[in-house]
């Protein structure tokens, strides 16, 4: 009886502390603060993901979203829809050469970067430019300079002799299309693989390299044997991501060139869009877009083994 | 007198063979970063060439294109200004990002601390589980939650991209912001918890006062990510004053056929340079963030 008098009198306060007393449990107290974000991400991330899985075997449309199962019949619909396998060898051409370009590029860029020199900072900034412009206001840059008939691009190749006049319409034919969209892309993530490959090479104890090089190890073998253990794990997850990006990634295609000439030039993504979007397909386009998912698991898979790995040292 | 002569043209020598050598180096160096340079930089200068040429300049192919001819001209930016809804795609990126970021402290901020103070069983996965949805891309999921917004009665409005943002902005937020918290030293939770505090006490009044620069860092990035999404905004939205500005930007100044090259590149530049200017301050901290900790 005292005991709830106290409680009334001290009101509210008692409360607080009360549930600061239940919170103080760390068992409690972990599951409460996570809770927030782990529902956010279920109700906004696993459910969708749910609901794109039932798409898939479901005559879903923008009109009737609740659809009469069909099983796989959009998997077979999709699977011989010549356009999507073409997006299919796309979205590998171009992820695989764009990060094969920024590697290369990228560790020359890192090894520029590595030196001291005046204005380095400026020229650091201006170098890491295009990552940081949001996409789509680059990749509509590139439009205007790849413009069939005001192209900058061509009138400077043309005017170093370079591009024979009046030089290729890039959007406009299928391999300059290409072509261009991994230039986009290239542009795009080098900044990135640079940063990341300077940030690594930087970590490499300056120790181990002179120890090498007294033992007389020449360049290559202090490349392979020294470096690139040390900056493999750090190189492996940004390639991931970027790898990750590059593939799921619908902009730079649907600014460049909205899948033409003739549908040539479409991703996974940019054709998903167009099928279940503006043609309002969503069983379709849903199974579109489910076959980024092997490559999402993969990349988590990778993802998670490296970080289990550190967890470890 | 010969000797010291002999030495000093030795000498000489020796320092021009050796500076030849050096003004070779540089030269080299030079001539290998200079194409990186215009590689990267020459778009943003194009677009800034553009955004300030007249008409009469822009359209005529006999000019120089990289140079002006005629005096630069604001008509384009007023043109973007008057005559486009930019104002508008401003206050409504303002409006999502600042609901976002919002949403995202409040989210990730305690989930954050406990992933990285606290051990509880599962802890440990779910704060990687957390992280991989970053992997997840909203072009798997597109589909989907058009239907789902479309269901809250939020189609064709700032909102639902206000609603789906926080997806991809907490996960990467969250990540960030264990890293900060890691680095608090453990002994002033622990003086706290002496002194008669709770965890959520210690968390409010010790932890999140020294941790404000890096709360700081992810109300920027989650503003960032906002304003570069692309792929949700063009799905989710089409009514002209509900579009974000990168959006609006690339959209509403291509009018069938006729692309208004010069006001869109205005547009794009006024959105390009403060993101950028942003990012290149946090470079170093997204970077840390995406490789996972990886770096130290």
């Amino acid at each position: 009886m005292a005991e709830i008098a106290r409680e009334r009198t001290m009101g509210h306060h008692a409360v607080g502390r009360r549930l600061g007393h239940l919170l103080d449990g760390e068992k409690i107290f972990g599951y409460a603060l996570v809770a927030p974000a782990v529902i956010y991400i279920l109700l906004l991330v696993g459910y969708p993901f749910a609901i794109a899985l039932w798409f898939t075997v479901s005559d879903a449309t923008v009109n009737h979203p609740i659809g009469p199962f069909t099983g796989l019949k959009n998997l077979a619909f999709v699977l011989d829809d010549d356009v999507f396998k073409r997006a299919l060898a796309n979205t590998f051409i171009f992820t695989v050469v764009s990060q094969a370009l920024q590697m290369v590029f990228g560790t020359g860029l890192a090894f520029l970067l590595m030196r001291r020199f005046p204005g380095r900072r400026l020229i650091r900034g201006l170098v890491m430019v295009p990552f940081t412009v949001p996409i789509a206001i680059g990749a509509m840059a590139w439009n205007w300079m790849l413009n069939p008939t005001y192209s900058v691009v061509n009138w400077m190749g043309t005017h170093l002799g370079l591009l024979v006049p009046p030089g290729p319409n890039w959007l406009g034919e299928e391999t300059y299309a290409m072509i261009s969209i991994i230039v986009v892309n290239v542009w795009r993530n080098l900044p990135f693989s640079a940063i990341v490959l300077t940030a690594a090479i930087s970590a490499v104890p300056q120790e181990i390299v002179e120890a090498a090089n007294l033992d007389g190890a020449n360049w290559w073998t202090r490349w392979r044997k020294i470096m690139v253990p040390i900056i493999a794990p750090i190189i492996y997850i940004a390639v991931l991501f970027s790898l990750v990006f590059t593939f799921t990634d619908m902009t730079v295609v649907w600014q460049l060139t909205r899948g033409n000439p003739v549908n040539s030039t479409h991703v996974i993504a940019s054709y998903a869009f167009v099928t279940g979007i503006l043609s309002g397909g969503l069983g379709r386009g849903a199974t579109m877009s489910l076959f980024l998912f092997p490559v999402l698991i993969v990349g988590a898979i990778v993802m998670l083994r490296s970080l289990k790995s550190r967890e470890l040292d | 007198m010969a000797a010291v002569l002999a030495a000093r043209s030795h000498a000489t020598r020796h320092s021009l063979a050796f500076r030849l050598r050096r003004v070779r180096g540089n030269v080299l160096f030079a001539l290998a970063l200079v194409p990186f340079v215009v590689f990267a930089a020459f778009p943003v200068y194009w677009m800034f060439v553009t955004a300030f040429k007249q008409v009469n300049d822009l359209y005529n192919l006999s000019n120089n294109p990289i140079l002006f001819h005629l005096a630069p001209t604001m008509d384009q930016v007023d043109y973007l200004f008057q005559k486009t809804n930019y104002v508008t795609w401003f206050f409504n990126t303002v409006e999502v990002g600042a609901v976002v970021v919002i949403i995202t402290v409040l989210i990730c901020v305690p989930a954050a601390y406990v992933l990285a103070r606290t051990r509880f069983p599962g802890s440990a996965s779910l704060g990687i589980g957390i992280f991989l949805t970053y992997l997840v891309p909203p072009t798997l999921l597109f589909l989907p939650l058009s239907q789902i917004v479309v269901g809250l009665g939020l189609a064709n409005t700032k909102w639902a991209l206000a609603l789906v943002y926080p997806t991809f902005t907490i996960p990467f937020c969250m990540w960030l912001m264990m890293g900060f918290f890691k680095n608090v030293p453990r002994e002033i939770t622990e003086a706290a918890r002496v002194d008669g505090c709770s965890r959520l006490g210690a968390m409010i009044r010790v932890v999140l006062p020294v941790s404000v620069p890096g709360i700081l860092t992810i109300v920027i990035f989650a503003f960032t990510l906002v304003l570069q999404e692309y792929v949700y905004a063009l799905t989710f939205v089409s009514s002209s004053d509900e579009k974000m500005i990168t959006l609006g930007v690339v959209t509403d100044l291509v009018r069938g056929d006729v692309f208004f090259w010069g006001s869109l590149m205005a547009g794009a530049l006024i959105v390009a340079i403060p993101t950028a200017v942003a990012y290149n301050f946090f470079m170093d901290t997204f970077v840390k963030g995406i490789t996972g900790g990886a770096l130290k």
